[in-house]
């Protein structure tokens, strides 16, 4: 077979068989149809889907209360219709400002309705589980991560002996400490740093272990990005009279956030997936709502179901996460590599 | 006080790299106010380390310059820098336009941001010196979709939105193909009519016959010689001059 061909994305397809590819082909194709009528027959006549029928409003909302399930529900409407608009807008760049508008409002929109805002009671976020409580922890941990990984990421490149050892020692520090033992630092020992009386929920904890996590992460994926911007951009730059602020933030970091976007992708698909280590620490998220089910008597046993629902709703969301990268890119993509 | 009448002054500049190379060796000159300057030499003469000691992009270790009137000593304060720079555009080889700026924002940003003048305003000086450049009709383009003589043209556009007094320009078509070089020296020769003060380092012997007020050759870092373009390409004072015009004209 001549590879190159079959791969190239113009050249023509020109598929030469002999003997040894036909029999590959036999395999591969029946071990294909094999599995794919296993599954299609265990979905549809084996499997006991109850356990995610009648679990569905606790997989999206856990232990919300039942008549404030509105406000987790708004706000996953709000952020799928973001993403629909934002993944298939193909307008300008100035009609694209009240789309940034509502992606910035979207994490305080969030924490507002959660917490019982508009009603008579606040609402402690911690009654939030499964599907809301993934993306809370989600869309928090970046909104600070984000800021504070650039941050690190210029410190790490400043002038400044002090400031850049400093940065470089945070990075090197967190990069060294598995996700799992950031997590257990943020629930078990954060609060008996805290003076007495002093408490902070379980959720803010877990968005305060994966920021401090996730943004040294971040951080190095930005360096990459300030890297490659060459010297004669900054040189161009100050020739203008820009300042150095002006020099970072006009024309440094947008180029730098182009070219760190494929890398910054992983990083929040990571962090979606991520989020799931908290159901080991007591938070009812997607999988920990799952393991509380599977424990539940009636459901017992239905494992499979349970854990391939809960694929598919990683897999939704990922893909959409993947998407919003692609869209990113396409729409900074001034070099026109992706066109 | 003959020094009111220049916009350069450049006293006794050295500059010399840790190794003992010399890059600049005790440099003295002066451009009047409307004068084209041309700077020839071979590579490695210094040549744009020199006209980069001008706004401050390179540094020097003795003597001193005076650039429209503000004084840059070694190790010179930032503040008197930025206002020399305020005032004097630069050109690169290599253009350095923003790519992920249109064309138009290209030229709007500094006049926005640093003078900080109304949007409109800087857009339509904008759109009258693209149009001046011929290039009217890529005002909404990236850098990327332009040939580089359209880039070196935006490039020399984006440095006149700031209404500069002098202009450096740093081998400005060295990097362009020989067929799109006319373009940008016409601009500059255009410039030249309008009498903008201009320090050019260029290999370009027509430009710098035709347009020249004077010619200044380096060699090592030295200035061998400073003198009127018909003097220096007929009968050049100096032998090292006359060797240099040998090897470039043919």
């Amino acid at each position: 077979m001549d590879y190159m061909k079959f791969f190239s994305k113009k050249g023509d397809v020109r598929i030469h068989f002999n003997i040894y590819d036909i029999i590959l082909n036999f395999l591969i194709l029946s071990i294909a149809t094999f599995s794919s009528v296993k599954i299609i027959v265990w979905s549809f006549f084996e499997a006991n889907w109850s356990v995610v029928s009648k679990n569905l409003a606790l997989f999206t909302f856990g232990s919300y209360p039942y008549h404030d399930r509105w406000r987790p529900s708004i706000w996953i409407i709000y952020l799928l219709i973001l993403c629909f608009f934002t993944i298939f807008n193909k307008e300008t760049k100035k009609k694209r400002r009240p789309l940034v508008f509502a992606w910035g409002l979207f994490v305080p929109t969030g924490l507002f309705l959660v917490c019982g805002g508009l009603g008579k009671y606040p609402i402690p976020i911690s009654y939030l589980g499964g599907l809301s409580l993934t993306i809370m922890l989600t869309s928090c941990s970046l909104l600070f991560s984000f800021p504070f990984g650039i941050f690190l990421a210029l410190c790490r490149q400043s002038e400044l002996f002090l400031v850049r050892n400093i940065s470089k020692l945070y990075i090197d520090f967190m990069r060294s400490f598995p996700l799992i033992t950031v997590l257990f630092f943020g629930q078990l020992l954060i609060p008996l740093f805290l003076p007495n009386g002093v408490e902070v929920n379980r959720v803010a904890r877990a968005v305060f272990a994966f920021t401090i996590f996730l943004s040294a992460y971040i951080a190095e994926d930005f360096r990459c990005g300030l890297q490659s911007i060459p010297v004669s951009q900054i040189e161009a730059g100050k020739v203008l009279g820009f300042n150095d602020f002006q020099i970072t933030s006009l024309i440094v970091l947008p180029q730098a956030f182009t070219i760190a976007l494929p890398a910054l992708t992983n990083q929040v698909i990571g962090l979606f997936q991520n989020t799931s280590l908290m159901s080991i620490l007591g938070l009812a998220e997607l999988l920990g709502i799952s393991r509380s089910l599977l424990a539940n008597p009636e459901f017992i046993g239905s494992y499979l179901e349970v854990y391939i629902w809960l694929g598919l709703i990683y897999w939704l969301f990922c893909t959409i996460i993947a998407m919003l990268g692609r869209y990113f890119e396409y729409q900074l993509d001034y070099d026109g590599n992706n066109r | 006080m003959t020094f009111m009448k220049n916009i350069i002054n450049v006293v006794n500049l050295s500059k010399s790299y840790s190794a003992g190379i010399k890059a600049l060796d005790d440099i003295s000159l002066d451009v009047g106010k409307g004068e084209v300057l041309v700077v020839m030499g071979p590579s490695g003469s210094g040549k744009s380390t020199l006209i980069r000691t001008f706004n401050g992009l390179e540094s020097f270790d003795t003597g001193y310059l005076e650039i429209l009137g503000i004084r840059l000593d070694p190790n010179g304060d930032e503040k008197n820098i930025r206002e020399i720079r305020k005032r004097v555009g630069m050109v690169f080889q290599q253009f350095n336009l923003f790519p992920h700026l249109s064309i138009l924002e290209n030229i709007t940003l500094a006049p926005i941001k640093v003078q900080k003048r109304q949007k409109i305003e800087a857009q339509e000086h904008a759109l009258s010196l693209l149009s001046n450049m011929g290039i009217l009709s890529h005002a909404n383009k990236y850098p990327s979709q332009l040939s580089g003589g359209e880039q070196q043209r935006v490039a020399i556009a984006r440095s006149l939105a700031l209404k500069p007094d002098l202009l450096l320009f740093d081998e400005p078509t060295s990097a362009l193909d020989p067929e799109r070089v006319n373009e940008v020296l016409d601009a500059m020769r255009d410039l030249a009519k309008k009498g903008m003060a201009m320090v050019v380092v260029t290999h370009e012997v027509g430009f710098a016959k035709e347009v020249a007020d004077r010619v200044l050759f380096m060699d090592a870092g030295r200035v061998i010689e400073i003198s009127k373009p018909n003097i220096f390409f007929q009968n050049a004072k100096e032998e090292r001059s006359r060797r240099f015009l040998n090897q470039i004209i043919k």
